[in-house]
């Protein structure tokens, strides 16, 4: 119950909504889509303010690379060609695991990360994409690399600051890459138990020359794995790598119990999952295993 | 005329218009001038008692209007459960007690201007709890030591309070020892269900107020008015006259709402706060503070000859009923009553415990104590079948029961009293069977083996269920009918439209037994002031005892109908039939009357109102049959189950309306797959539910679906309506064993635990794979 | 309580509404009288509440009313149009796809925002788009068939 509520602002750009949640002083909350915040519910909360029209709704091609605004919807993500061009689509496919049509149309990119649940599904494709987060604050905007926006989230840091915009930079391209998004569920749409993203660029010789891993929902944030990944540069895309790096992802998983699993099941899955995404990103990249 | 323009057609249903166009017909469409809102105070602790409870901050809250905790209502011994009176179940609830037996239990009510001050309002309640040890374990409940949940004097109808035992039962016909001596092949095995919910889409919701004569009326989303009219005027102490029911359209049902729930407590703030309260329940809420199906742990024995006959069946089971009663001991007879009299032994022993846990309150679900009995029994009769080296089909063909047969089990195990032995009048069984076997490719795919073959092995399984069509002896229902000057009736029955489509299907019956077209019958349902009694929508009783109700009301009318016809005609009534919006000659069929005519002819000519009523009931309940056969895929690498094709065929007698039978099979099955793999209520150390959204009980949504062929198999049942029996009921009760057998076909692995968690199917998987592998190293 | 002026369009009337700043829109909607809007679960889990804003299918307990300022809401008493059912009613009708009703006036919102962008869904495409509207009733097979049905009747009627 939001019975508590004396405004909803709706500012028309980020220095505005700033300064709207400095005079909060700790008792106004940013919404976007509503999704997780409304179901959260309203508690204390005085001042609602609504960043939806204050120009975070965009996806522009950049020299750095892509540049979504965090108040992107799912649904937008969906939509774009640009998107769904990129990295085999994964963004994509993520996005569209995450709930039903009517929840994509109002869910952000933006929120689904800031919300700080380990199992965002956004996260682990963008974490695959070396995504970096623009973060808005009284110091003005700071780059953070995803994983440590991440981080922050899960500990209530970024309460006084907003996550405006995502930067995805080019990915490697041509035929000799692969792409993958696998996520486990109890049901079609449910909360992941666990999710895999991959990206790998192969040689001539199918030797890896570019890889990225990680892992959703089995550790406090999505992680990457990057001892796999380095595990991996150099040597020949065959069965028994894909096998060995599997097991390495369980391992690096820190799984919990819950209605959905226990931690035994998250961490077989894992490797279940990794493999299973290696093997979609060689078949992708002309390597069949 | 006996052509059946009405019934057996796919007619739209009457109150379809206003559902597609989002006409305001729910219990909560509707703005009362003053309307409070209602909300109660749940148990934080899974048992305790209240050792102070003080109100005073709550009550000086601005907004709030009334404030009732133990103290300000009257003590009342009762059963929740809606059934007849006598309510076979214990009287063991109390509007507000001061003691709690669950998370969740009512401490207190309050009603406030608004929902937020409504909700604020019960926070600031004071409660002195007395934590006591809780019981939440099945086993544990009966043991000596373990705290007694009901140790209230007034509390009557305990089978022994002191042991927990609410109900027990024991029944047994011919000898299973002597069975057992006879078998070629026994096998035992123990099986285990969930709490699984409703998850209806519309919550419970009521809304009372006080009309200008003093009387006490309540809209309420109920299965059961005439039950929730006697219950709160026993609980409140008011006169029955003075207590007016009205169910409006119900967002679906399933027995949840076979239960006064919140009736009592939303009548006793109106009188309390003299203004119209309403009580909705908050999806959470509906989880655990509402009712759920009984958890069983079911310990099943059958014997049978080198032949496949099975010669003897024993079942025992142990069930929790959660912190009350409500329907216990009928739930858990029908596990016995409907489940084992499918195969034809002679030699039958059910026995049957019924404890409490401080747990959330089971109670009447769809179903009703089948789908736990036959997951155990065609998942036992899949292994006998096995071991025999019978394939299933044809064991079934050899054992089940046939028109002719008398179920005496049935006799031993009415509702709460003895009942009476049913005997088949009509049974589409071997028909069901053969087709949807056909349907799933039987033959075909039971050849094939194949375990182990792939990383993804498929594998089909079967199951033959049973249920009854309303309760021998004890469900009945009235029909009234008149008519008006336009040839058109108003149909007024006690029947409760749970979503199912009873206004429909009744209105068909009246329109077909008067002759007229669907468009003539106007119906009006569950209003206790206008309509004539009926036990309500359970049991799967409505078509066929509602239904006996409305055809009988509609033959007397019909008969007045054609003697003013014979009047108007000359022509005698024995010569006269009527179809189609009129009364015509057989012998000179020029000879006619418009409906129409005749009414105006009645009404303002012969000054007579041509109307008249019927109560029906039977003393049998004739099964309605399914067979159920699933096709599965299981991902020996996640242990996810994909269940790809799911064939069910059903004998509902003479389906009155057919499109919507099916859609009744197929929401009864959909329930039935969340049974069997997906929904599951969980609570942790403390009694707390863990789940208690969509978000962490997972039912089928529209992508999780498999395909599903839908067959009916149509009998004609003498004790029913135009050969009607029931179906929405029994097509829940085949998925669950079906797809544990179709798994033991895939990959050689028992499920005898519901749901069926991939981790569970992946844990067999491995032990059985470890298994081989030190077989072959043995060797 | 503090209260705030709400401008919108609702089944193509303009509308001015006295709001309080933390309501949610299905409760508003409720309050003014759409009554088919329903509250299901309040999570944005099982899509009763679903109605169109600027044309797109959304949860109304999830969006904030203040939200919808100067947009376009359509619920479902806006889908017939001038007493004459949509052919998504119709066909919902003619295909027992109705059963309790109660996740019917979502679910058929959310056909329409698909069938609008989609006139010629795949099977698959119309699981997607009922996939955020649960129903208990009809194991979603005759609303998937009823939904097909009105595609195709929707072309025949071009």
């Amino acid at each position: 119950m939001f019975d508590q509520v004396e405004a909803f602002c709706r500012p028309a750009s980020v220095p505005e909504a700033l300064r709207l949640l400095q005079r909060g002083k700790g008792q106004a909350r940013i919404v976007a889509g509503g999704t997780d915040v409304v179901i959260a519910g309203g508690g204390s909360i005085r001042v609602l303010i609504d960043i939806t029209r204050a120009g975070l709704n965009y996806i522009r091609r950049r020299p750095a690379g892509l540049a979504i605004g965090s108040t992107t919807t799912l649904s937008e993500l969906e939509d774009s060609d640009v998107v769904r061009k990129a990295a085999g689509g994964i963004l994509v496919r993520a996005a569209a695991a995450c709930g039903s049509v009517a929840n994509r149309n109002l869910a952000t990119v933006g929120g689904n990360l800031a919300n700080g649940s380990p199992a965002a599904d956004m996260a682990t494709p963008l974490l695959v994409l070396d995504a970096q987060t623009v973060v808005a604050g009284r110091f003005g905007r700071r780059r953070l690399p995803l994983a440590e926006y991440l981080a922050g989230a899960t500990e209530n840091r970024w309460g006084k600051s907003i996550l405006v915009e995502l930067i995805v930079p080019a990915p490697p391209g041509g035929k000799r890459c692969g792409w993958s998004f696998q996520k486990l569920g109890r049901t079609a749409a449910d909360i992941s138990i666990v999710n895999v993203a991959a990206g790998l660029q192969i040689d001539a010789k199918s030797r890896v020359k570019w890889a990225r891993l990680a892992l959703g929902a089995a550790a406090p944030t999505a992680i990457r794995v990057p001892s796999c990944e380095q595990r991996m540069v150099g040597r020949i895309l065959d069965a028994g790598l894909i096998a060995e790096v599997a097991e390495e992802v369980s391992r690096a998983a820190q799984p919990v119990s819950d209605v959905r699993a226990s931690a035994d099941y998250r961490r077989q899955m894992s490797l279940v999952l990794a493999a299973r995404a290696l093997k979609e990103c060689a078949a992708q990249a002309g390597v069949a295993i | 005329m006996n052509t059946r323009t009405v019934v057996g057609q796919n007619l739209r249903k009457v109150d379809g218009n206003k559902l597609v166009t989002g006409g305001a017909a729910f219990t909560d469409d509707i703005h009362i001038p003053g309307m409070l809102y209602g909300k109660i105070l749940p148990s934080p602790y899974a048992h305790a008692r209240i050792r102070r409870i003080d109100t005073t901050k709550a009550r000086a809250l601005q907004g709030v209007h009334a404030v009732l905790t133990y103290r300000d209502v009257p003590r009342v011994p009762h059963t929740t459960a809606g059934q007849a009176w006598p309510e076979p179940s214990p009287y063991d609830t109390y509007l507000l007690d001061s003691k709690v037996r669950f998370v969740g239990d009512r401490v207190a009510a309050v009603a406030a201007e608004t929902r937020a001050i409504a909700e604020r309002a019960i926070k600031l309640i004071e409660v002195d709890y007395e934590v006591l040890p809780a019981v939440l374990d099945i086993e544990q409940a009966m043991a000596p030591g373990a705290p007694v949940i009901h140790d209230e004097p007034d509390s009557t109808r305990i089978f022994d309070r002191e042991r927990n035992i609410a109900g027990y039962i024991l029944r047994e016909i011919g000898s299973v020892d002597k069975g057992f001596r006879e078998a070629d092949c026994i096998i035992e095995r123990e099986f285990r269900t969930h709490r699984q919910q409703h998850a209806m889409l519309e919550p419970h919701v009521t809304i009372c107020w006080i009309d200008p004569d003093g009387r006490l009326v309540i809209r309420s989303s109920t299965q059961v008015p005439y039950h929730c009219r006697r219950q709160v005027a026993m609980i409140l102490q008011l006169p029955v006259s003075r207590v007016h029911v009205i169910k409006p359209r119900i967002g679906g049902g399933f027995g949840g709402k076979q239960e006064m729930l919140l009736e009592d407590i939303c009548g006793a703030l109106t009188l309390a706060a003299r203004r119209p309260v309403k009580i909705e329940y908050t999806r959470e809420e509906e989880f655990y503070m509402a009712r759920s199906r009984h958890p069983q742990v079911l310990r099943m024995k059958i014997g049978a000859k080198r032949d496949g006959t099975i010669v003897a069946s024993q079942l025992t089971v142990l069930a929790t009923t959660g912190a009350y009663g409500s329907h216990s001991t009928t739930v858990q007879g029908n596990t016995g009553s409907k489940v084992l009299p499918l195969y034809r032994t002679g030699n039958m022993r059910f026995e049957c415990h019924v404890v409490y846990t401080n747990a959330p309150v089971a109670g009447a679900f769809r179903g009703y104590g089948c789908p736990q009995g036959f997951f155990a029994q065609e998942t036992l009769v899949d292994e006998i079948a096995a071991e025999l080296g019978i394939d299933p089909l044809e064991f079934h063909r050899r054992n089940v029961i046939r028109l002719g047969d008398i179920d005496r089990l049935s006799a031993q195990l009415g509702e709460g009293k003895e009942g009476l032995p049913r005997v088949i009048r009509s049974c589409g069984l071997p028909e069901c069977m053969e087709r949807a076997a056909k349907a799933i490719g039987w033959s075909q795919k039971r050849a094939v083996s194949r375990n182990g073959h792939s990383a993804r092995p498929r594998g089909v399984g079967m199951a033959c269920t049973m249920q009854g069509s309303g309760i021998a002896g004890v469900d009945w229902a009235s029909a009234f009918l008149k008519m008006n000057e336009d040839g058109s009736f108003y149909l007024q029955v006690g029947a409760s439209d749970v979503g199912a489509g009873a206004d429909t299907v009744l209105s068909q019956i009246a329109a077909q037994t008067l002759g007229v077209t669907l468009d003539k019958i106007v119906i009006t349902s569950g209003d206790t002031d206008i309509t004539p009694f009926d036990v309500g929508a359970y049991a799967s009783s409505t078509t066929i005892i509602s239904g006996g109700a409305v055809k009988k009301a509609a033959e007397k009318v019909r008969a007045q109908v054609l003697q003013l016809a014979a009047k108007l005609l000359d022509v005698a009534v024995e010569n006269l039939d009527c179809g189609n919006n009129e009364i015509f000659s057989l012998t000179e069929p020029r000879r006619s009357v418009a409906i129409s005519d005749l009414a105006m002819h009645a009404m303002y000519k012969e000054k007579v109102q041509i109307m008249d009523g019927a109560s029906h009931f039977n003393t049998d309940s004739p099964p309605p049959f399914c067979a159920t056969f699933a096709e599965v895929e299981v991902d020996t690498e996640t242990g996810q189950v994909d269940v790809l094709h799911l064939a069910t065929a059903v004998d509902p007698g003479t389906a009155i309306n057919p499109m919507q039978a099916e859609g009744q099979v197929e929401g009864a099955v959909t329930q039935g797959l969340g049974y069997a793999l997906t929904e599951e209520l969980v609570l942790d150390s403390e009694g707390r539910p863990v789940n208690p959204n969509f978000l962490d009980y997972k039912i089928f949504s529209a992508k999780d679906m498999p395909k599903l062929t839908t067959i009916l198999v149509q009998t004609d049942e003498p004790l029913g309506p135009f050969g009607a029996k029931s179906i929405s009921e029994v097509p829940i009760n085949g998925p669950a064993p079906a797809i544990a057998n179709a798994i033991f076909h895939a990959v050689g692995v028992r499920i005898r635990k519901l749901p069926i968690r991939p981790e569970e199917v992946l844990r067999e998987l491995r032990s059985a794979d470890a298994q081989q592998a030190e077989e072959v190293l043995a060797r | 309580m503090k209260t705030m002026e709400l401008r919108l369009t609702v089944n193509g009337n303009p509308q001015v509404w006295d709001i309080a700043p933390g309501d949610l829109l299905l409760d508003v909607l409720r309050r003014e009288g759409y009554f088919g809007v329903k509250r299901g679960c309040e999570t944005g889990e099982c899509g009763a509440c679903t109605v169109l804003v600027d044309g797109k299918a959304i949860n109304s307990c999830l969006m904030f009313a203040a939200q919808a300022e100067g947009r376009e809401v359509v619920t479902i008493e806006g889908i017939a149009q001038d007493g004459r059912l949509d052919p998504l009613q119709e066909a919902f009708l003619d295909h027992g796809a109705v059963q309790c009703g109660f996740c019917t006036g979502g679910m058929i919102v959310g056909a329409k925002a698909l069938l609008d962008r989609h006139p010629h869904p795949t099977e698959d495409q119309v699981r997607e788009a009922l996939s955020g509207h649960l129903c208990r009733c009809t194991g979603y097979k005759k609303p998937v068939e009823a939904v097909l049905a009105a595609a195709g009747r929707k072309e025949a009627a071009r």
